[in-house]
């Protein structure tokens, strides 16, 4: 039997391999390798397609939204490929895990870049990966589309660095109006975030702002961990004072428990949920609690195009439910990839280039083009922010069981 | 600070603090035998909660190896409960023979099988994930009954509420640790293990046979912690499969607090935690766990041994 003596550095030891394995789950092995800008002039598609890097969280706690993309990529690759790929050439996606941490994303970015020479990366799943790991990519003069990162400052983060998730400065205050027509009364407003998200930091900031912009009193802003589970202290804080809508800022496990405990605890009021919330991932974990929580969206599936109709349609037949707000953003990046690189193939065939002027060429059609997309009609600021014609709010609604809920679109 | 206020706050402490008891008790058994700490403590609570869940007639998410699989019988939840903790200590054992006896065989040290057991942990999550995905999963709001979903502690006009499956958790806690409490000190064999921990070689002297009273330390400890995995589910929901992990850091936190190896110090530990996140004032509370863990650090400094571990006098 081991003496306690012993036991403390024994027991620093357990921490610190606790950490490890609490904060970054699956990290792929491999040093983190800085490339070169000029480290690679090979050619630029292979005999399996051309190489697009996808970078998704298929672990940590970020899985759920990670695997909500995966199928919106995978359902591109397919979709896109039998329309012929870029003018007759496949594309071909090659998949990392970029797990729920910074360390992950940057490994998978490397790794891509320079082992699998991409041409271009989506990803990474989240804000907070973003900002670590696409100055690896700017670098490397790699373009690259965030799929899901709505913070503010991404595509400032370089020149080849774009998203088709429209910031949450825009989309998040359509919550906050639809709140105040469902209840024009209302007046006093509890915020809640996870405080370890980046994203979650930011989107709170703007539905803040919009509270003090619409002249609400916020009553309290409460804080949380994305890891915690436990909300009671929190949420009789904020029940105490009365208020009539709760705004809130985190992940879908999270963020899914603090509904069901705000419920249970007896508030009554509207419920915003940011971003994060938005997927189906959180009607099992709040169940009938989940029933009228309003969430802005960035799509809709009754976007009347008909490559949304497509998608819908496959999504659909495949897994039995609408397509969410995720996966419909990953399938519109890989679409933007492969139209980008259909009119560069136009101009100089793509063989022909190597792989840097390739992705430099890529970047600037990614950036002039108008695209029509899953999303509606879609464009680019010169800087890489996205420019999206329309946004929506839905709202949940969850049958008598509790067992089974929609997002039904507000007008 | 008000009176409505505090008794909310200390209510709240209770009921945090029993989740984080109930956690550790099976953590503190493996310690309490072998003296050492087992990582994989929360994968086995993960893994318990799964059980119950696959058990009781729960489907599965469209990710992972068994998508949309669900087995072909539903059991009660109660007898689902029963058996997917049974299920959870045969897991435990089977642990216990692939990372904890090859070390032990081979007299290695103590931090060797803190990191084996680690391993496992990332083993039995990633075999989880891999299988039936990364999604929630939740169990049913009627499980327990038609039970109200809070009770309140308070009045009409001034409410305190605590949800109910907290009380709910919060008694099971307390029957746990006083059929634990009986099982090593009023029963034979509660004293063989107490001879184990003491010394193995003088207990399989007196006729003890060691491995079969760490296997059976194990199966109790992972009976214990698929319980607390199945009930803290049922209360928070099943969130992935890295669920009982971010409970391991607390968990020892916990059962240093109260003392290693000591039983009822785990269940204290677990509350004066609980009750060390509730009163942390509200504008602070994303610093809840440093706070606590602060208190822990001092804690540490001023009694290593945890409130009701005793000193260990060193034989020369």
């Amino acid at each position: 039997m081991i003496k306690r003596r012993q036991f403390i550095p024994l027991f620093l030891s357990g921490i610190t391999f606790s950490l490890v394995v609490a904060c970054n789950s699956s990290q792929p092995s491999g040093t983190n390798i800085t490339p070169s800008p000029n480290s690679t002039t090979t050619t630029s598609q292979n005999a399996n397609g051309i190489p697009i890097g996808v970078v998704l969280a298929q672990t940590s706690n970020a899985a759920l939204l990670g695997q909500e993309q995966v199928i919106g990529v995978k359902i591109a690759e397919q979709y896109f490929n039998q329309q012929g790929g870029v003018n007759g050439t496949p594309i071909k996606i090659v998949l990392q895990d970029g797990g729920g941490d910074e360390q992950s994303a940057i490994n998978a970015f490397n790794t891509l870049i320079t082992q699998e020479k991409v041409v271009a990366i989506l990803g990474p799943s989240l804000s907070q990966q973003a900002f670590a790991a696409n100055p690896i990519a700017e670098r490397a003069k790699v373009p690259v589309l965030g799929p899901s990162n709505t913070a503010k400052g991404i595509p400032e983060i370089g020149d080849y660095i774009a998203r088709v998730s429209a910031p949450v400065a825009v989309v998040a205050p359509n919550a906050v109006q639809a709140a105040l027509k469902l209840n024009p009364n209302l007046k006093k407003v509890a915020v809640f975030y996870a405080q370890n998200d980046a994203f979650s930091k930011s989107e709170t900031e703007t539905f803040q702002q919009t509270v003090k912009d619409l002249n609400l009193d916020l009553v309290t802003v409460q804080k949380f961990q994305t890891t915690d589970t436990d909300f009671q202290n929190q949420a009789t804080a904020a029940i105490n004072l009365n208020p009539d809508l709760i705004v809130i800022s985190g992940l879908a496990a999270d963020g899914g428990n603090l509904i069901k405990q705000l419920r249970q605890l007896g508030y009554q009021g509207l419920i915003i949920g940011g971003n994060g919330l938005n997927t189906s991932n959180i009607l099992p974990v709040c169940q009938k609690e989940c029933d009228g929580v309003i969430i802005a969206q960035a799509y809709s599936p009754e976007i009347d195009n008909p490559i949304n109709k497509t998608f819908r349609e496959t999504y659909v037949t495949e897994n039995k439910k609408e397509p969410p707000q995720f996966t419909a953003q990953a399938f519109a990046g890989i679409q933007v990839f492969v139209e980008a690189l259909k009119a560069v193939d136009q101009k100089n065939k793509i063989s022909s280039l190597s792989l840097e002027q390739l992705r430099e060429q890529l970047n600037q059609a990614i950036l002039s083009g108008k695209y029509q997309t899953v999303l509606g009609n879609l464009s680019f600021t010169p800087e890489g922010e996205i420019i999206q014609e329309q946004f929506y709010v839905a709202q949940i609604k969850m049958d008598e069981t509790g067992e089974n809920g929609k997002f039904t679109y507000l007008k | 600070m008000d009176f409505n206020l505090f008794l909310q706050s200390f209510l709240n402490g209770l009921s945090i603090g029993s989740v984080y008891a109930i956690f550790a008790l099976g953590y503190t058994l493996v310690f309490s035998i072998l003296g050492v700490i087992n990582f994989a403590h929360g994968a086995i609570f993960t893994l318990g909660a799964y059980f119950t869940y696959t058990l009781s007639g729960g489907v599965f998410g469209f990710n992972g190896l068994l998508a949309n699989g669900k087995l072909p019988f539903q059991l009660p939840f109660f007898l689902a409960l029963i058996l997917g903790s049974i299920l959870a200590g045969l897991a435990s054992i089977v642990l216990e023979r692939l990372a904890f006896k090859p070390l032990r065989v081979r007299g290695a040290d103590p931090l060797l099988t803190l990191v084996s057991s680690l391993g496992a942990a990332v083993v039995i999550v990633n075999i989880i994930q891999y299988l039936v995905g990364a999604e929630i999963y939740t169990f049913p709001d009627n499980i327990y009954g038609n039970i109200p979903a809070a009770i309140n502690f308070g009045t009409a006009t001034r409410p305190i509420m605590i949800r109910t499956v907290q009380v709910i958790i919060f008694a099971v806690c307390a029957v746990m640790v006083a059929l634990l409490t009986y099982l090593v000190n009023g029963t034979k064999i509660g004293k063989a293990l107490q001879a184990v921990a003491e010394d193995e070689t003088t207990a399989s002297l007196l006729g003890i046979n060691p491995e079969q009273f760490i296997k059976i330390t194990f199966f109790v400890s992972g009976l214990l912690a698929g319980l607390a995995g199945t009930l803290v589910g049922s209360s928070v929901s099943i969130a992935g499969p890295y669920f009982g992990i971010s409970f391991g850091l607390k968990g020892l936190g916990v059962i240093v607090l109260g003392g290693l190896g000591s039983i009822p110090g785990a269940v204290i530990g677990g509350l004066l935690l609980g009750l060390a996140e509730a009163f942390v004032p509200p504008d602070f509370s994303g610093y809840r766990e440093a706070i606590s863990f602060a208190i822990l650090f001092i804690m540490l400094l001023v009694r290593p041994e945890g409130l009701l571990g005793r000193k260990r006098i060193q034989k020369v």
